[in-house]
């Protein structure tokens, strides 16, 4: 096991962005299955979690995946007024200021998170989605650098 | 739900037939499935990837397999074909007869054993006969139900398995058995065959070893295949770096006898041409057709991606003939460019050709004996194009899938459940 | 059954997939490092884990090594997760403590170039699911009764004939129809193809027999307004658009086969500018008498054009890039059908699409007669100029090699099938996602052509895809058994994944019953103080109440604040103690 603890806390040099990508069941996830049968390559630094709805997500998940030493996270949904429950991600997307506000105070930059939506048919906005957060967190560096 | 319950036949256990199976199955009903090989499953089972998103099919077909293997309603009858029929909607009598597979079907575990030990090797039919199979054999990993059959053409009656089966499920002096069903409804779902290429002598089928067909494609670019998903040239086994697709061959072709287009073979060949790709991002793949007919929900998006993304280059031409180089094995396509009215010239080192697709195998026989009208393609003809699709013009027989034309799985599926939707209707009236 | 406070002892599959995915990730290795994580009982790798071979694999190690909890690396769980969740049932384990991992939507395929990099991302995804298998609860599985009764949305052809199929087969329907009259598209046309009769020959039998029969009740002038409930026990108002009447009813299987629109081409072709272009659909409206007229000043019409694909298959242009299925086959019927009457018919095209049975025959007979085929580029569409009430043709005939010029009188531009202005609505109404066509997205687009993500509702007809009629009757029927299967058994599953409120901890601050899009949140008045309370029946799961709730009282079942954050803990934090569920 202690090979596997190693191989992701890799010196600085070797540094590869960490990546929590929370999302909703009915478009993003489905988006990134696409992505996946039309074979659509993207980095692999994100680590996808599943969840119900972007409505599902208090700002408590963003903060706690990035006080657990995420380097950057993506919340990705349904286009607004495509949500699979009517109205989940307009409130995720309501609290999404307050939360950029709350990282800004903790000190953590806050282009590190990204709110994106992607329909299930979306295979390639969800890839560059990914493509973009490793890209904009890598020019950050590593969030330890961050955390006051 | 009425105590004695009303029982449906499917013959065909392809996609559209197993689709009918579940959908009958789950409404209370009885159904018995026959099917004419060892398996279900049908051509699906044999194709690698699907169109258009390209999933792969045993991933999405197995799960359906198993569905079917235990569904409390549903009696598989694999390894078997229809005798006779008589009758009327609503009570039906059918004698099945039940070719010996010469294993017991309930004393069959699947192990393996007895082919392990087998000594008769014989190209399986399941991989278009390139890759083997002993004499006892399945035909694919997950053949449902998972038991073997042997083939007694090719068994030298040497009794190695006999020995080697710890269950005794062996029994080589098994003979056919006949069983009798009263069915109020009977469902038509025996797919399709694909026209023999070698009609075409000018395209090198048969003579050239690297031009082979889309079926044989499947199979090579299959993991579980014969080249373990390698996609090389039969003759040398190297990868190939340039590929050509050849449309409409057995297909839109009046001489020829098939004046209707396939339907599927523009959107599988886009596919194995993606799939070529995905193997080898360098290769160079192009496809010869007479128009690119990607007709249903995501084929159309799925063709530009195949040009834009994966770069597969497409030329409008009938191909007039495939010749093959001196001691290279490599072909020279000659196609005659529509667009730009050239001859053109394309070295290729591997042919795939797209045959059409036609009637299954003993289909006027079956035809026959319900009493059902075939159209003069051989396909059964559907009573009415609006009021009656997958009804035929026998009342209580009713068809879908591939056996009245050429269609692509989901058109299949829904079929499928539409002809389990009428079969029903008869069943819940009783009769029986 | 397994008891949720058992010490949890964790059976992780990892699947080959064939060469999908173990010809990306080295699956043995990811096998090998879930084996030596906490609570983890077995590891193994197999070639398929869907398989016969795969699920027998699985019963037997659960009952043998006594796992009650089941982790597999596989496919996507969109596809599989019930075939496991049926499979580790059948061994005794409850579906909820069963979780999969997509290592080949999500990794292999998508990742195929950096197999070293993949098999890491492998490891991280089998980790985290592993410490959320640790933390799942057993939870009750739920049926309902199904109200036997559909009600079916749109009176086309595909609502007509699954109306009819339902009915006839015992079960009552409710058909609503938004307009004044049964028929959808299907009435309007004057000769259908393949066969020769016009639609109202076609629709006219099946409206006769829908008003016949005593288990349908019908609708006109009428569309749902409000929408609850969920499989099985669906609340539905309708209203009547002309009285505003409304009415609820209880249905437990619902079909959309709210069909398309013909898209009028304003902006193509100098659609608009002048009265002699029209769309097809338009062309069948006018007056069938032995000769065509000109709209434009009465006079006859001697040369005509057909433009096909306007406004389908156009790259890059949101709700365009579908072909339209029916228009090369409509074209060929048309052209062929009105050749007798005009001197000249031409039909320009990209690909000649007559794929269906009988279709490809009147092409060719439209040929036989005449009517002259041109095809023009992709990126070269025909241009069109009005002056003086004349219509000028310019394209490049891509065959010939030449540039062409004519001047129809009449020319018609066989416009795509776009979704109705309404649609939107409609897939609000029943949370049904849009592919990129516009149109509704099916379970899955090969094997569940005819269901949707919303459990319970069916789509039927050109509301699925563009497609012809007799296309659509068969996908009508098809839903129809879709609808009776559900009614014929009596009984659905219902999903346990719902919230609760916690009532010590609910400080009656009314944040959720707001918050809830379902109404599903009441206060409990009897309680004191007044608390929370959940209906479970209304509740679809998404989690708005517990992501709202100031004090962190509602707990989602199967997707808790420990269960979302374990998995985020196990990637990022993978210290023996924080792999999730170990004691430290
Ligand atoms: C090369 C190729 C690639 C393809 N790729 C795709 C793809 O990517 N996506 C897609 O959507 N479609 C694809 N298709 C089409 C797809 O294969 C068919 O849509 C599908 O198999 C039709 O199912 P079916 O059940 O009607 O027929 P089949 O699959 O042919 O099944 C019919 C079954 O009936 C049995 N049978 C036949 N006669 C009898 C009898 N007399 N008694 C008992 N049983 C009998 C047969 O043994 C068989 O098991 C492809 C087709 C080909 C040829
Ligand atoms: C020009 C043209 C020619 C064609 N010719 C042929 C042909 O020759 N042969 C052939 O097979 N096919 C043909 N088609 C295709 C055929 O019209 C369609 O396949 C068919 O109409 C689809 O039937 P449907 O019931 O799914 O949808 P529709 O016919 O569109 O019916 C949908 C119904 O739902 C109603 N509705 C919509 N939204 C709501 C709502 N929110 N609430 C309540 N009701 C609602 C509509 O008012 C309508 O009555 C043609 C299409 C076009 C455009
Ligand atoms: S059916 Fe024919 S005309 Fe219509 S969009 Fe498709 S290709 Fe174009
Ligand atoms: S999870 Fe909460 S907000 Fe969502 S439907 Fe259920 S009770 Fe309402
Ligand atoms: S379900 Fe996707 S954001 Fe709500």
């Amino acid at each position: 096991m202690n090979t596997e603890v190693s191989t992701s806390m890799k010196t600085e040099k070797e540094w590869e962005p960490r990546i929590i990508a929370y999302c909703c069941n009915w478009c993003s996830y489905a988006g990134a299955d696409l992505a996946g049968t039309s074979r659509i390559q993207y980095p692999t630094n994100a680590r996808i979690v599943r969840v119900n709805c972007t409505g599902r997500l208090s700002p408590e998940f963003v903060l706690a995946a990035l006080n657990m030493g995420a380097d950057g996270v993506l919340v990705s949904g349904c286009h607004p007024g495509d949500c699979h429950y009517t109205s989940g991600n307009l409130k995720a997307r309501a609290r999404w200021a307050l939360m950029e506000t709350a990282i800004e105070q903790a000190g953590v930059d806050p282009r590190r998170v990204r709110l994106q939506w992607a329909s299930a048919s979306e295979a390639q906005i969800f890839a560059d989605g990914v493509k973009a957060i490793v890209e904009q967190v890598r020019e950050l560096g590593p969030i330890r650098s961050e955390w006051k | 739900m009425t105590e004695k319950k009303q029982a449906a036949l499917i013959v065909g256990g392809g996609v559209a037939g197993m689709q009918a199976a579940l959908d009958i199955a789950s409404q209370g009903f009885k159904v018995y499935l026959v099917e004419r090989t060892p398996s279900i499953g049908g051509r699906m089972a044999q194709i690698d990837k699907t169109f258009p998103t390209l999933d792969c099919s045993a991933c999405i077909l197995t799960p359906k397999l198993s569905e079917v293997a235990h569904h409390k309603n549903i009696t598989l009858l694999t390894y078997s074909e229809v005798g006779t029929v008589t009758g009327k909607s609503g009570d039906f009598r059918v004698r099945v007869r039940r070719k010996a597979r010469f294993v017991k079907e309930d004393l069959c575990a699947g192990c393996g054993d007895c082919a392990a030990e087998c000594p008769v090797e014989i190209p399986n039919e399941f991989d278009m006969n390139l890759g083997f199979r002993k004499a006892i054999y399945v035909g694919f990993p997950q053949a449902t139900p998972n038991v073997y059959t042997v083939d007694k053409e090719n068994c030298i009656d040497c009794g190695r398995c006999l020995k080697v089966c710890q269950r005794n499920a062996i029994d080589l002096e098994m003979k056919d058995k006949t069983m009798d069903l009263h069915v109020g409804a009977i469902i038509v779902a025996t797919g399709f065959e694909l026209f023999d290429v070698s009609q075409y002598p000018r395209l090198g089928y048969g003579h050239y070893a690297n031009v082979i067909h889309a079926m044989e494609f499947e199979r090579i670019i299959n993991a579980a295949g014969p080249t373990h998903g390698h996609l090389v040239r039969l003759s040398d086994g190297k990868k190939p770096h340039s590929i050509g697709f050849i449309q409409c061959v057995g297909a839109r072709d009046v001489q020829k006898g098939v004046p209707y287009c396939s339907r599927v073979c523009c959107m599988y060949s886009i596919k194995n041409a993606v799939m070529a790709l995905e193997h080898y991002p360098d290769a160079e793949v192009w496809v010869y057709y007479a128009d690119i007919r990607a007709f249903g929900k995501g084929f159309e998006e799925f063709y530009e991606m195949a040009k834009k993304r994966f770069g597969v280059k497409f030329v409008r031409g009938r191909v007039a003939e495939v010749m093959e180089g001196k001691n290279t094995g490599n072909l020279v396509v000659k196609v005659e460019d529509t667009e730009s009215s050239k001859v053109r010239l394309i070295e290729h080192d591997m042919v795939v050709i797209s045959p059409g697709v036609i009637p299954s195998e003993g289909m006027h026989t079956m035809a026959t004996k319900m009493g059902i009208e075939q159209t003069d393609d051989g396909y059964v003809q559907i009573d009415h194009s609006f009021f009656g699709p997958i009804l035929t013009k026998v009342p209580g027989v009713f068809v879908c899938g591939c056996a009245d034309g050429p269609k692509d799985i989901p058109d299949s599926v829904s079929a499928g459940s539409a002809a389990a939707m009428k079969a029903t209707i008869i069943l819940s009236k009783g009769g029986v | 059954m397994s008891d949720a406070k058992e010490e949890p002892r964790i059976g992780v599959f990892v699947c080959h997939c064939g060469h999908n995915i173990a010809g990306t990730v080295n699956v043995a290795a990811v096998a090998e490092m879930a084996r030596h994580l906490p609570h983890v009982a077995f590891a193994t790798d197999e070639m398929f884990m869907c398989s016969d071979a795969g699920q027998t694999l699985i019963k037997e190690k659960i009952k043998e090594l006594n796992l009650n909890r089941v982790v597999v690396a596989s496919c996507s769980p969109r596809m599989h997760e019930p075939t496991f969740r049926r499979v580790v049932e059948e061994a005794d384990v409850n579906r909820y403590l069963f979780d999969q991992v997509n290592l080949r939507e999500h990794v292999s395929w998508c990742h195929s170039r950096e197999p070293e990099k993949a098999t890491e991302k492998a490891k991280d995804l089998v980790r985290m699911s592993v410490a959320r298998a640790a933390k799942l609860e057993y939870l009750p599985i739920k049926s309902v009764d199904v109200i036997p009764k559909t009600l079916v949305v749109g009176g086309g052809i595909a609502g007509l004939r699954a109306s009819l199929d339902i009915a006839e087969r015992g079960f009552d329907v409710i058909l609503v129809e938004k307009d004044s009259q049964l028929g959808g598209n299907v009435a309007k046309w004057t000769h259908l193809f393949p066969s020769d009769e016009s639609g109202a020959q076609v629709i006219g039998p099946l409206i006769h027999d829908v008003k016949k029969h005593k288990r349908i009740k019908i609708l006109v002038n009428s569309k749902v307004s409000e929408f609850d409930g969920y499989i099985g026990n669906f609340g539905v108002t309708i209203k009547n658009q002309s009285t505003g009447k409304a009415h609820r009813y209880e249905v437990g299987t619902v079909i959309v086969s709210t069909g398309f629109e013909p898209f009028k081409p304003v902006g193509y072709y100098g659609y608009g500018t002048s009265p002699d272009i029209v769309t097809l659909a338009e062309l069948q409206e006018m007056e069938p008498g032995k000769q065509l007229l000109k709209s434009s000043d009465g006079k006859p019409v001697k040369k005509i054009v057909f433009i096909g694909c306007v406004g389908s298959r156009e790259p890059g242009k949101k709700g365009h890039e579908h072909c339209s299925r029916h228009c090369c086959s409509a074209t060929a019927k048309a052209a062929g059908d009105l050749r007798d009457r005009v001197d000249e018919a031409l039909v320009l095209y990209q690909d000649i699409r007559t794929y269906g049975k009988g279709h490809e025959e009147f092409h060719r007979l439209a040929r036989q007669k005449h009517v002259i085929y041109s095809k023009f580029p992709q990126d070269g569409h025909p241009e069109v100029e009005v002056k003086n009430g004349k219509i000028k043709l310019r394209w490049f005939d891509v065959l010939g090699g030449v540039e062409l010029q004519f001047e129809p009188d009449l020319l018609v531009l066989a416009s795509a099938m776009i979704p109705p202005v309404d649609m939107d609505e409609t897939a609000k109404m029943f949370s049904l996602t849009r592919s990129g066509d516009g149109f509704f997205n099916p379970e899955h687009i090969k094997l569940a052509p005819l269901t949707t993500h919303t459990a319970g509702v069916m789509i039927a007809g050109a509301a699925q895809a563009a497609k012809n009629a007799s296309e659509s009757v068969i996908d009508a029927s098809g839903a129809a058994a879709k609808a009776v299967g559900l009614m014929a058994q009596g009984k659905v599953e219902i999903e346990s994944t719902v919230s609760h409120v916690l009532p010590d901890i609910c400080s009656s601050c009314h944040t959720c019953v707001t918050a809830c899009p379902y109404g599903a949140i009441a206060m409990d008045e009897e309680h004191d103080p007044p608390v929370a309370i959940v209906t479970e029946a209304k509740c679809k799961g998404c989690g708005t109440c517990a992501a709202a709730c100031p004090s962190s009282a509602i707990v989602m079942y199967h997707s808790t604040d420990e269960q979302i954050l374990t998995m985020v803990e196990a990637y990022l934090c993978a210290t023996p103690g924080l792999q999730g569920g170990g004691s430290v």
